[in-house]
Protein backbone atom coordinates (compact mmCIF):
# COMPACT_ATOMS: atom_id res chain seq x y z
CA UNK A 1 0.00 0.00 0.00
CA UNK A 2 1.09 3.51 -0.78
CA UNK A 3 0.53 6.18 1.89
CA UNK A 4 0.06 9.79 0.93
CA UNK A 5 -0.31 12.84 3.14
CA UNK A 6 -2.62 15.34 1.47
CA UNK A 7 -1.73 18.96 2.12
CA UNK A 8 -5.15 20.23 1.02
CA UNK A 9 -8.62 18.98 0.15
CA UNK A 10 -7.84 19.62 -3.51
CA UNK A 11 -4.67 17.51 -3.30
CA UNK A 12 -6.64 14.71 -1.59
CA UNK A 13 -9.25 14.80 -4.36
CA UNK A 14 -6.59 14.70 -7.09
CA UNK A 15 -4.96 11.67 -5.49
CA UNK A 16 -8.37 10.01 -5.15
CA UNK A 17 -9.22 10.55 -8.81
CA UNK A 18 -5.79 9.38 -9.94
CA UNK A 19 -6.19 6.08 -8.06
CA UNK A 20 -9.42 5.25 -9.93
CA UNK A 21 -11.26 3.54 -7.09
CA UNK A 22 -8.18 1.93 -5.50
CA UNK A 23 -7.68 4.59 -2.83
CA UNK A 24 -9.30 5.29 0.52
CA UNK A 25 -9.29 8.47 2.55
CA UNK A 26 -7.93 8.23 6.07
CA UNK A 27 -9.80 10.51 8.46
CA UNK A 28 -10.11 8.94 11.93
CA UNK A 29 -9.48 5.46 10.60
CA UNK A 30 -11.34 3.88 13.51
CA UNK A 31 -13.59 1.90 11.15
CA UNK A 32 -11.22 1.74 8.18
CA UNK A 33 -8.39 0.14 10.15
CA UNK A 34 -10.72 -2.55 11.50
CA UNK A 35 -12.04 -3.23 7.99
CA UNK A 36 -8.51 -3.62 6.65
CA UNK A 37 -7.57 -5.87 9.56
CA UNK A 38 -10.62 -8.05 8.91
CA UNK A 39 -9.87 -8.25 5.19
CA UNK A 40 -12.95 -6.24 4.20
CA UNK A 41 -10.93 -3.41 2.65
CA UNK A 42 -7.82 -3.71 0.49
CA UNK A 43 -6.76 -0.19 -0.46
CA UNK A 44 -3.75 0.25 -2.72
CA UNK A 45 -3.44 3.89 -1.71
CA UNK A 46 -4.28 5.54 1.61
CA UNK A 47 -4.76 9.31 1.50
CA UNK A 48 -4.36 10.97 4.89
CA UNK A 49 -6.59 14.04 5.16
CA UNK A 50 -5.40 14.88 8.68
CA UNK A 51 -2.53 16.80 7.11
CA UNK A 52 -4.83 18.88 4.87
CA UNK A 53 -4.80 22.38 6.35
CA UNK A 54 -8.18 23.34 4.86
CA UNK A 55 -9.93 20.26 6.29
CA UNK A 56 -8.95 20.90 9.91
CA UNK A 57 -10.51 22.82 12.75
CA UNK A 58 -13.80 24.44 13.66
CA UNK A 59 -14.67 28.04 12.86
CA UNK A 60 -17.49 30.54 12.43
CA UNK A 61 -18.10 31.78 8.93
CA UNK A 62 -20.92 34.29 8.58
CA UNK A 63 -24.06 32.65 9.91
CA UNK A 64 -22.59 29.15 9.88
CA UNK A 65 -20.43 26.97 12.08
CA UNK A 66 -17.93 25.13 9.89
CA UNK A 67 -16.50 21.82 11.09
CA UNK A 68 -13.58 20.52 9.01
CA UNK A 69 -13.79 16.93 7.83
CA UNK A 70 -10.62 16.13 9.80
CA UNK A 71 -11.93 17.63 13.09
CA UNK A 72 -12.01 14.86 15.69
CA UNK A 73 -14.92 14.10 18.00
CA UNK A 74 -12.69 15.15 20.95
CA UNK A 75 -12.05 18.52 19.34
CA UNK A 76 -15.78 18.90 18.72
CA UNK A 77 -16.94 17.99 22.22
CA UNK A 78 -14.46 20.46 23.77
CA UNK A 79 -14.78 23.27 21.25
CA UNK A 80 -16.15 26.51 22.80
CA UNK A 81 -18.12 27.37 19.64
CA UNK A 82 -19.79 23.95 19.48
CA UNK A 83 -20.52 24.00 23.21
CA UNK A 84 -22.01 27.50 22.90
CA UNK A 85 -24.17 27.05 19.80
CA UNK A 86 -24.79 23.31 19.63
CA UNK A 87 -24.45 21.76 23.10
CA UNK A 88 -26.43 18.69 21.97
CA UNK A 89 -23.79 18.00 19.31
CA UNK A 90 -20.99 18.40 21.84
CA UNK A 91 -22.81 15.98 24.16
CA UNK A 92 -23.35 13.40 21.41
CA UNK A 93 -19.74 13.66 20.22
CA UNK A 94 -18.58 12.95 23.77
CA UNK A 95 -20.54 9.67 23.91
CA UNK A 96 -18.98 7.95 20.90
CA UNK A 97 -16.69 5.00 21.66
CA UNK A 98 -14.01 5.92 24.17
CA UNK A 99 -11.64 8.84 24.61
CA UNK A 100 -8.95 7.05 22.57
CA UNK A 101 -11.46 6.57 19.75
CA UNK A 102 -12.72 10.16 19.94
CA UNK A 103 -9.13 11.43 19.79
CA UNK A 104 -8.94 9.87 16.32
CA UNK A 105 -12.48 9.61 14.93
CA UNK A 106 -14.22 12.42 13.05
CA UNK A 107 -17.81 13.63 12.84
CA UNK A 108 -17.68 13.46 9.05
CA UNK A 109 -16.61 9.83 9.32
CA UNK A 110 -19.52 9.21 11.66
CA UNK A 111 -21.81 10.28 8.81
CA UNK A 112 -19.85 8.65 5.96
CA UNK A 113 -19.84 5.20 7.57
CA UNK A 114 -23.66 5.54 7.60
CA UNK A 115 -24.32 3.38 10.64
CA UNK A 116 -27.90 3.81 11.88
CA UNK A 117 -26.99 4.40 15.55
CA UNK A 118 -24.11 6.85 15.04
CA UNK A 119 -24.40 9.34 17.91
CA UNK A 120 -22.58 12.22 16.24
CA UNK A 121 -24.64 11.92 13.07
CA UNK A 122 -27.84 11.59 15.10
CA UNK A 123 -27.32 14.88 16.96
CA UNK A 124 -26.14 16.58 13.78
CA UNK A 125 -29.14 15.64 11.62
CA UNK A 126 -31.85 17.91 13.15
CA UNK A 127 -29.44 20.88 12.91
CA UNK A 128 -29.88 20.63 9.12
CA UNK A 129 -26.22 20.84 8.16
CA UNK A 130 -24.91 20.83 4.63
CA UNK A 131 -21.83 18.94 3.53
CA UNK A 132 -19.31 20.68 1.30
CA UNK A 133 -18.49 17.95 -1.22
CA UNK A 134 -15.55 18.25 -3.61
CA UNK A 135 -15.53 16.47 -6.93
CA UNK A 136 -14.02 16.98 -10.36
CA UNK A 137 -16.95 19.29 -11.15
CA UNK A 138 -16.11 21.55 -8.21
CA UNK A 139 -17.71 22.07 -4.80
CA UNK A 140 -21.38 21.53 -3.99
CA UNK A 141 -23.42 21.59 -0.80
CA UNK A 142 -25.31 18.40 0.04
CA UNK A 143 -28.11 18.29 2.66
CA UNK A 144 -27.71 15.57 5.28
CA UNK A 145 -30.75 13.58 4.13
CA UNK A 146 -28.99 13.03 0.79
CA UNK A 147 -25.84 11.60 2.39
CA UNK A 148 -27.26 8.12 2.97
CA UNK A 149 -27.82 5.36 0.40
CA UNK A 150 -28.49 2.44 2.74
CA UNK A 151 -27.32 0.63 5.88
CA UNK A 152 -23.61 1.38 6.14
CA UNK A 153 -23.66 2.92 2.68
CA UNK A 154 -22.98 6.54 1.87
CA UNK A 155 -24.61 8.20 -1.13
CA UNK A 156 -21.30 9.78 -2.14
CA UNK A 157 -19.09 8.11 -4.73
CA UNK A 158 -16.02 7.52 -2.59
CA UNK A 159 -13.83 7.01 -5.64
CA UNK A 160 -14.59 10.49 -6.97
CA UNK A 161 -15.92 12.66 -4.16
CA UNK A 162 -14.89 13.78 -0.70
CA UNK A 163 -16.37 15.85 2.10
CA UNK A 164 -14.27 18.91 2.86
CA UNK A 165 -16.33 20.28 5.75
CA UNK A 166 -19.73 20.39 7.44
CA UNK A 167 -21.60 23.69 7.53
CA UNK A 168 -24.29 24.15 10.20
CA UNK A 169 -26.56 27.23 10.26
CA UNK A 170 -26.33 28.99 13.64
CA UNK A 171 -29.49 28.77 15.76
CA UNK A 172 -31.83 31.74 15.97
CA UNK A 173 -33.78 33.10 18.92
CA UNK A 174 -36.33 30.57 20.21
CA UNK A 175 -34.49 27.58 18.74
CA UNK A 176 -32.84 24.82 20.74
CA UNK A 177 -31.72 21.23 20.24
CA UNK A 178 -31.23 18.14 22.40
CA UNK A 179 -29.77 14.64 22.19
CA UNK A 180 -30.70 11.58 24.27
CA UNK A 181 -29.13 8.14 24.30
CA UNK A 182 -29.89 4.85 26.02
CA UNK A 183 -26.97 2.51 26.55
CA UNK A 184 -25.95 -0.59 28.47
CA UNK A 185 -22.74 0.99 29.74
CA UNK A 186 -21.30 4.48 29.48
CA UNK A 187 -18.11 3.76 27.56
CA UNK A 188 -17.36 1.77 24.45
CA UNK A 189 -20.93 0.91 23.70
CA UNK A 190 -23.24 1.65 20.84
CA UNK A 191 -26.57 3.01 21.98
CA UNK A 192 -29.63 0.77 22.26
CA UNK A 193 -31.49 3.78 20.92
CA UNK A 194 -30.66 7.42 20.37
CA UNK A 195 -32.79 10.42 19.51
CA UNK A 196 -32.23 14.08 18.77
CA UNK A 197 -34.42 17.05 18.02
CA UNK A 198 -34.40 20.73 17.26
CA UNK A 199 -37.38 23.05 17.35
CA UNK A 200 -38.36 26.67 17.22
CA UNK A 201 -40.81 28.32 19.63
CA UNK A 202 -42.63 31.37 18.30
CA UNK A 203 -45.38 33.22 20.17
CA UNK A 204 -45.84 30.34 22.57
CA UNK A 205 -46.21 27.59 19.99
CA UNK A 206 -43.88 25.30 18.08
CA UNK A 207 -43.17 26.87 14.67
CA UNK A 208 -41.37 23.73 13.48
CA UNK A 209 -39.77 20.64 14.94
CA UNK A 210 -37.20 18.22 13.55
CA UNK A 211 -36.89 14.89 15.32
CA UNK A 212 -34.38 12.17 14.42
CA UNK A 213 -34.02 8.68 15.84
CA UNK A 214 -31.92 5.57 15.49
CA UNK A 215 -31.24 2.75 14.97
CA UNK A 216 -34.67 2.45 13.39
CA UNK A 217 -33.85 2.64 9.67
CA UNK A 218 -31.22 4.02 7.32
CA UNK A 219 -29.19 6.80 8.97
CA UNK A 220 -30.92 9.21 11.35
CA UNK A 221 -34.65 8.70 10.63
CA UNK A 222 -36.97 11.71 10.81
CA UNK A 223 -40.15 11.32 12.87
CA UNK A 224 -42.25 13.21 10.36
CA UNK A 225 -45.63 12.31 11.91
CA UNK A 226 -44.54 13.58 15.30
CA UNK A 227 -43.05 16.71 13.72
CA UNK A 228 -46.32 17.50 11.92
CA UNK A 229 -48.32 16.91 15.11
CA UNK A 230 -46.19 19.37 17.11
CA UNK A 231 -46.39 22.21 14.61
CA UNK A 232 -48.54 25.05 15.91
CA UNK A 233 -48.95 23.50 19.37
CA UNK A 234 -47.47 24.59 22.70
CA UNK A 235 -44.60 22.50 24.04
CA UNK A 236 -46.28 20.71 26.94
CA UNK A 237 -45.46 17.38 28.60
CA UNK A 238 -48.63 15.93 27.07
CA UNK A 239 -47.71 17.04 23.55
CA UNK A 240 -44.17 15.76 24.02
CA UNK A 241 -45.54 12.37 25.10
CA UNK A 242 -47.94 12.23 22.14
CA UNK A 243 -45.08 13.13 19.78
CA UNK A 244 -43.14 10.22 21.31
CA UNK A 245 -45.99 7.82 20.54
CA UNK A 246 -46.30 9.17 16.99
CA UNK A 247 -42.56 8.75 16.44
CA UNK A 248 -43.14 5.00 16.27
CA UNK A 249 -44.99 5.48 12.98
CA UNK A 250 -41.68 6.27 11.25
CA UNK A 251 -39.54 3.80 13.19
CA UNK A 252 -38.66 0.26 12.12
CA UNK A 253 -36.30 -1.00 14.80
CA UNK A 254 -34.74 -4.44 14.45
CA UNK A 255 -33.92 -6.92 17.18
CA UNK A 256 -30.33 -6.95 18.34
CA UNK A 257 -28.98 -9.67 20.63
CA UNK A 258 -26.98 -7.14 22.67
CA UNK A 259 -28.83 -3.87 22.36
CA UNK A 260 -32.47 -4.70 22.68
CA UNK A 261 -35.27 -6.51 20.90
CA UNK A 262 -37.58 -4.84 18.42
CA UNK A 263 -40.37 -4.98 21.03
CA UNK A 264 -38.22 -3.40 23.75
CA UNK A 265 -37.02 -0.66 21.47
CA UNK A 266 -40.60 0.13 20.46
CA UNK A 267 -41.55 0.47 24.13
CA UNK A 268 -38.65 2.76 24.94
CA UNK A 269 -38.41 4.96 21.84
CA UNK A 270 -41.48 7.09 22.73
CA UNK A 271 -39.94 7.78 26.14
CA UNK A 272 -36.65 8.91 24.64
CA UNK A 273 -38.38 11.21 22.16
CA UNK A 274 -40.47 12.70 24.98
CA UNK A 275 -37.37 13.28 27.11
CA UNK A 276 -35.54 14.89 24.19
CA UNK A 277 -38.42 17.32 23.68
CA UNK A 278 -38.64 18.00 27.42
CA UNK A 279 -34.93 18.78 27.43
CA UNK A 280 -35.53 21.39 24.73
CA UNK A 281 -38.50 22.76 26.67
CA UNK A 282 -36.28 23.17 29.74
CA UNK A 283 -33.58 24.94 27.70
CA UNK A 284 -36.15 27.36 26.30
CA UNK A 285 -37.75 27.87 29.71
CA UNK A 286 -41.21 26.65 28.68
CA UNK A 287 -41.18 23.39 30.67
CA UNK B 1 8.67 0.89 2.00
CA UNK B 2 8.35 4.49 3.13
CA UNK B 3 10.46 6.81 5.24
CA UNK B 4 8.98 7.61 8.64
CA UNK B 5 10.34 10.32 10.90
CA UNK B 6 8.95 10.00 14.40
CA UNK B 7 9.92 10.67 17.99
CA UNK B 8 9.39 7.69 20.31
CA UNK B 9 10.02 8.10 24.03
CA UNK B 10 12.16 11.16 23.38
CA UNK B 11 14.26 9.60 20.65
CA UNK B 12 13.85 11.07 17.19
CA UNK B 13 14.35 8.56 14.42
CA UNK B 14 14.02 8.21 10.65
CA UNK B 15 13.31 4.65 9.59
CA UNK B 16 12.16 2.75 6.54
CA UNK B 17 8.81 1.12 7.31
CA UNK B 18 6.19 -0.92 5.55
CA UNK B 19 3.24 1.50 5.31
CA UNK B 20 0.83 -1.43 5.74
CA UNK B 21 1.84 -1.69 9.40
CA UNK B 22 -0.21 -0.35 12.24
CA UNK B 23 1.53 1.86 14.77
CA UNK B 24 1.26 -0.94 17.35
CA UNK B 25 3.05 -3.39 15.00
CA UNK B 26 5.81 -0.87 14.40
CA UNK B 27 6.31 -0.30 18.13
CA UNK B 28 6.26 -3.97 19.05
CA UNK B 29 7.90 -5.67 16.09
CA UNK B 30 10.28 -3.04 14.71
CA UNK B 31 11.28 -1.22 17.89
CA UNK B 32 10.78 -4.21 20.22
CA UNK B 33 8.74 -2.02 22.56
CA UNK B 34 6.51 -4.91 23.56
CA UNK B 35 5.12 -3.18 26.64
CA UNK B 36 2.31 -1.95 24.40
CA UNK B 37 -0.10 -4.89 24.12
CA UNK B 38 -2.48 -6.03 21.40
CA UNK B 39 -5.81 -7.13 22.82
CA UNK B 40 -8.81 -6.91 20.52
CA UNK B 41 -7.16 -5.17 17.55
CA UNK B 42 -10.35 -3.14 17.07
CA UNK B 43 -9.95 -0.22 19.45
CA UNK B 44 -12.34 -1.73 21.96
CA UNK B 45 -10.04 -2.85 24.78
CA UNK B 46 -7.44 -0.11 25.17
CA UNK B 47 -4.47 -2.46 25.73
CA UNK B 48 -2.56 -0.82 22.87
CA UNK B 49 -3.05 2.75 24.15
CA UNK B 50 -0.09 5.08 23.60
CA UNK B 51 0.18 8.86 23.79
CA UNK B 52 0.47 10.50 20.37
CA UNK B 53 1.04 14.25 20.31
CA UNK B 54 -0.29 14.51 23.86
CA UNK B 55 -3.42 12.45 23.30
CA UNK B 56 -4.24 8.87 24.22
CA UNK B 57 -4.95 6.80 21.12
CA UNK B 58 -5.41 3.10 20.43
CA UNK B 59 -2.31 2.31 18.38
CA UNK B 60 -4.04 -0.59 16.62
CA UNK B 61 -6.20 1.97 14.79
CA UNK B 62 -3.33 4.18 13.65
CA UNK B 63 -1.58 3.41 10.35
CA UNK B 64 2.12 3.73 11.06
CA UNK B 65 2.60 6.53 8.53
CA UNK B 66 0.03 8.64 10.33
CA UNK B 67 2.71 8.96 13.01
CA UNK B 68 4.90 10.93 10.58
CA UNK B 69 6.30 13.87 12.53
CA UNK B 70 4.48 12.78 15.69
CA UNK B 71 5.72 12.53 19.25
CA UNK B 72 4.84 9.12 20.67
CA UNK B 73 5.12 7.96 24.24
CA UNK B 74 4.80 4.32 25.25
CA UNK B 75 4.90 2.60 28.63
CA UNK B 76 8.67 2.17 28.20
CA UNK B 77 9.06 5.96 28.22
CA UNK B 78 7.14 6.62 31.42
CA UNK B 79 9.85 5.83 33.97
CA UNK B 80 12.52 8.50 34.22
CA UNK B 81 16.20 7.58 34.61
CA UNK B 82 15.33 4.23 36.11
CA UNK B 83 12.84 5.71 38.56
CA UNK B 84 9.22 4.68 38.21
CA UNK B 85 6.60 7.34 37.55
CA UNK B 86 4.21 7.98 40.47
CA UNK B 87 1.47 6.31 38.40
CA UNK B 88 3.52 3.14 38.10
CA UNK B 89 4.39 3.18 41.80
CA UNK B 90 0.82 3.77 42.87
CA UNK B 91 -0.49 0.98 40.60
CA UNK B 92 1.87 -1.28 42.58
CA UNK B 93 1.08 0.24 45.99
CA UNK B 94 -2.69 0.07 45.53
CA UNK B 95 -2.77 -3.42 44.04
CA UNK B 96 -4.15 -2.05 40.79
CA UNK B 97 -2.41 -4.78 38.80
CA UNK B 98 -3.30 -8.44 38.62
CA UNK B 99 -2.49 -10.17 35.36
CA UNK B 100 -0.98 -6.94 34.06
CA UNK B 101 -2.06 -7.17 30.44
CA UNK B 102 -4.20 -4.03 30.55
CA UNK B 103 -1.77 -2.12 32.75
CA UNK B 104 0.40 -0.41 30.11
CA UNK B 105 -2.72 0.90 28.36
CA UNK B 106 -4.27 1.94 31.67
CA UNK B 107 -1.12 3.84 32.65
CA UNK B 108 -0.89 5.60 29.29
CA UNK B 109 -4.54 6.68 29.44
CA UNK B 110 -4.06 7.85 33.02
CA UNK B 111 -0.85 9.69 32.12
CA UNK B 112 -2.52 11.47 29.20
CA UNK B 113 -5.11 12.67 31.73
CA UNK B 114 -2.66 13.73 34.46
CA UNK B 115 -0.36 15.46 31.96
CA UNK B 116 -3.00 18.16 31.53
CA UNK B 117 -5.09 17.72 34.68
CA UNK B 118 -3.23 16.98 37.88
CA UNK B 119 -6.37 17.24 40.01
CA UNK B 120 -8.95 15.03 38.30
CA UNK B 121 -12.26 14.03 39.84
CA UNK B 122 -13.28 10.37 40.00
CA UNK B 123 -15.64 11.08 37.10
CA UNK B 124 -12.82 12.50 35.00
CA UNK B 125 -10.69 9.44 35.76
CA UNK B 126 -13.54 7.13 34.76
CA UNK B 127 -13.99 9.04 31.53
CA UNK B 128 -10.26 8.95 30.73
CA UNK B 129 -10.05 5.21 31.47
CA UNK B 130 -13.42 4.32 29.97
CA UNK B 131 -11.74 2.89 26.88
CA UNK B 132 -9.49 0.55 28.86
CA UNK B 133 -10.90 -2.79 29.86
CA UNK B 134 -9.56 -4.81 32.79
CA UNK B 135 -10.97 -8.22 33.58
CA UNK B 136 -9.13 -8.74 36.88
CA UNK B 137 -9.18 -5.78 39.20
CA UNK B 138 -12.72 -4.43 39.12
CA UNK B 139 -11.36 -0.93 38.39
CA UNK B 140 -11.74 0.48 41.93
CA UNK B 141 -8.07 0.03 42.77
CA UNK B 142 -7.04 1.51 39.43
CA UNK B 143 -9.07 4.61 40.21
CA UNK B 144 -7.45 4.79 43.66
CA UNK B 145 -4.01 4.48 42.12
CA UNK B 146 -4.64 7.35 39.69
CA UNK B 147 -5.99 9.55 42.50
CA UNK B 148 -2.94 8.78 44.65
CA UNK B 149 -0.53 9.44 41.78
CA UNK B 150 -2.28 12.74 41.04
CA UNK B 151 -1.94 13.78 44.69
CA UNK B 152 1.79 13.02 44.61
CA UNK B 153 2.27 14.91 41.37
CA UNK B 154 0.52 17.97 42.87
CA UNK B 155 2.89 17.83 45.84
CA UNK B 156 5.79 17.83 43.41
CA UNK B 157 6.56 14.19 44.14
CA UNK B 158 6.59 13.35 40.50
CA UNK B 159 9.84 13.48 38.61
CA UNK B 160 8.53 14.01 35.08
Amino acid sequence: MEFMQAKSAREALEALLKARGQAVLLAGGTDLMVNIQEGKAHPQVMIDINTAADMKGIRLEGEELVIGAAATLSEIDQDPLVVKYFPSLAKAASTVGSLQIRNLATLTGNVMTAQPAADGAMALAPLEPRFAVLSEEGERLVPMAQMYAGFGKTALDQSKELVKEIRIPLPHLGEAAAFTRLELRKSLSLPMLNTAAMLKMEQGVIAWARITMGPVGVGPVRATEAEAFLQGKPLTRENAAEAGRLALKNAKPRSNPLRGSKEYREEVLPVLVRRTLEDIGAQLGVL
Amino acid sequence: MALLTVTVNGEKMSVEVNPDLRLVDFLRDELQLTGTKIGCGKGECGACTVIMNGKAVTSCLVPVMRAEGAVIQTIEGVAHKGKLHPLQEEFINKGAIQCGFCTPGMIMSAKALLDHNSNPTREEIKEALGGNICRCTGYAKIEEAVLAAAARLREGGGDL
